[in-house]
C-alpha cells in the first residue's frame, strides 16, 4: 500500500532515532525506501519544519540528527493519524 | 437629551431586561467557547502535520465562532434599537450602516464556516486542487443577496439551496467512497441543517420563535459532541 505524506515524514524520522540520533544522508535514503528525488522533497520539508537539523560528526563528516521537534511529530503521531481518521480529514 | 437618544436608550434598556437577550447571550457564548476550543485544541496537531484536511477543519470552527458573534451583535442590535429585524431598518435610523454591516459579515463567515468543513473532508477527493476561492466567492454573492433582497422567501430559498447542494456532494464523494465511511457526516448533516435554522432565526425571526429553545440546546448539543471527539482524540 502506497505510504501517505504523513507517514513517509514519520517513517524518516524513526530511521534516524533508531539509529543513535545521528545517520550519514546515504543510508537514509537508502533505508527510507524511496527515490532520491523524491525523498529531496521531504528532507526540504522536514528541515524546514526542524524536525531535523544537520550535525558534525567526530571526523567532520555530515550527520542528520532529530530534533525537540521531530520527535515531537514521532510522539504525536498516532494522535494525528486518528485524529484524521475519526473526522475522515 | 434629543429625542432620538432617548428612544435608543429606552430600547436598549427594554433590551437587557429582557429574558430572551440573556439567552441569547448564553448560548453564543457556549457555541463559541466550544469553537474556539475545538481550534486551539488542534493547532498542535496542525502545526506538526500542516495537513490541509486539519486546517480546513480548524477554519471552519474559526468561522463559526466569528459568525456567532456577530449573530449575537446582531440580536443585540435588534433591541438596542428596538426593531423587529436587520433587514427592516429605515434608512433614516442609525443602524443602517452597522446592522448591513455586520449583517453581510454573520452570512459571510457562516456560509464560509460551512464551506470549509465540506472542503475539509472533500479536498482529496477534488484532486487536491484550491477550490476554496469558489466557496469565498459564493459567500460573498449569498452575502449581498442577503443585504440586497430582504425577503424571507429569498433568505429560505438560498439557504435550502446550500443544504441541498451540501447533500449532493456528500451523497456523490460517499457513494464513490469504497471503505470507512464516517459517521461523522451524519453529525456534519445535522450541523449544517441547525446552522440554517439558526441563519434563519436572524434573517426571518417570526418564522422560527416557538421552536428557539429547542434549536439552540440542539445546536449545543451538537457542537459539545464535536468537541467531545475532538478532545478525546487529541488528548488535552
Amino acid at each position: 500500500m502506497k505510504r501517505g505524506r504523513l507517514e513517509i515524514i514519520k517513517d524518516i524520522l524513526k530511521i534516524i532515532q533508531d539509529n543513535h540520533n545521528s545517520i550519514k544522508i546515504t543510508p537514509l535514503i537508502r533505508k527510507s525506501n524511496i527515490s532520491s528525488n523524491r525523498f529531496k522533497e521531504y528532507y526540504l520539508e522536514i528541515i524546514s519544519k526542524q524536525f531535523i537539523k544537520e550535525i558534525r560528526g567526530k571526523s567532520g563528516e555530515k550527520l542528520i540528527s532529530i530534533t525537540e521537534k521531530g520527535t515531537k511529530f514521532l510522539e504525536k503521531y498516532s494522535t494525528i493519524i486518528g485524529f484524521l481518521e475519526e473526522f475522515d480529514l | 437629551m434629543p429625542q432620538m437618544t432617548g428612544r435608543i436608550v429606552d430600547g436598549a434598556m427594554s433590551g437587557f431586561g429582557n429574558p430572551g437577550l440573556g439567552l441569547e447571550i448564553i448560548y453564543s457564548f457556549v457555541i463559541i467557547i466550544c469553537s474556539l476550543m475545538i481550534y486551539f485544541g488542534t493547532k498542535e496537531l496542525y502545526q506538526l502535520s500542516s495537513h490541509k484536511g486539519i486546517n480546513y477543519f480548524r477554519r471552519a470552527f474559526l468561522f463559526f465562532a466569528i459568525a456567532y458573534f456577530f449573530r449575537n451583535f446582531i440580536k443585540f442590535i435588534l433591541f438596542y434599537f428596538n426593531i423587529a429585524r436587520i433587514i427592516e431598518i429605515s434608512p433614516k435610523t442609525a443602524g443602517i450602516l452597522l446592522g448591513h454591516t455586520t449583517l453581510f459579515i454573520f452570512v459571510y463567515f457562516s456560509s464560509m464556516a460551512i464551506f470549509y468543513l465540506l472542503y475539509s473532508v472533500m479536498w482529496k477527493r477534488w484532486n487536491n486542487s484550491n477550490k476554496v476561492y469558489l466557496f469565498h466567492i459564493l459567500a460573498v454573492i449569498i452575502s449581498f443577496i442577503s443585504i440586497l433582497f430582504p425577503s424571507p422567501f429569498i433568505h429560505l430559498t438560498i439557504n435550502l439551496g446550500l443544504l441541498v447542494l451540501v447533500i449532493i456532494i456528500v451523497y456523490i464523494s460517499r457513494k464513490n467512497q469504497k471503505k470507512n465511511k464516517s459517521k461523522l457526516y451524519f453529525i456534519y448533516l445535522l450541523l449544517m441543517i441547525f446552522w440554517i435554522l439558526n441563519v434563519l432565526d436572524i434573517l426571518v425571526p417570526e418564522f422560527l420563535r416557538t421552536y428557539q429553545i429547542i434549536i439552540y440546546l440542539a445546536s449545543i448539543g451538537i457542537f459539545l459532541l464535536i468537541l467531545y471527539k475532538v478532545l478525546k482524540k487529541v488528548g488535552n
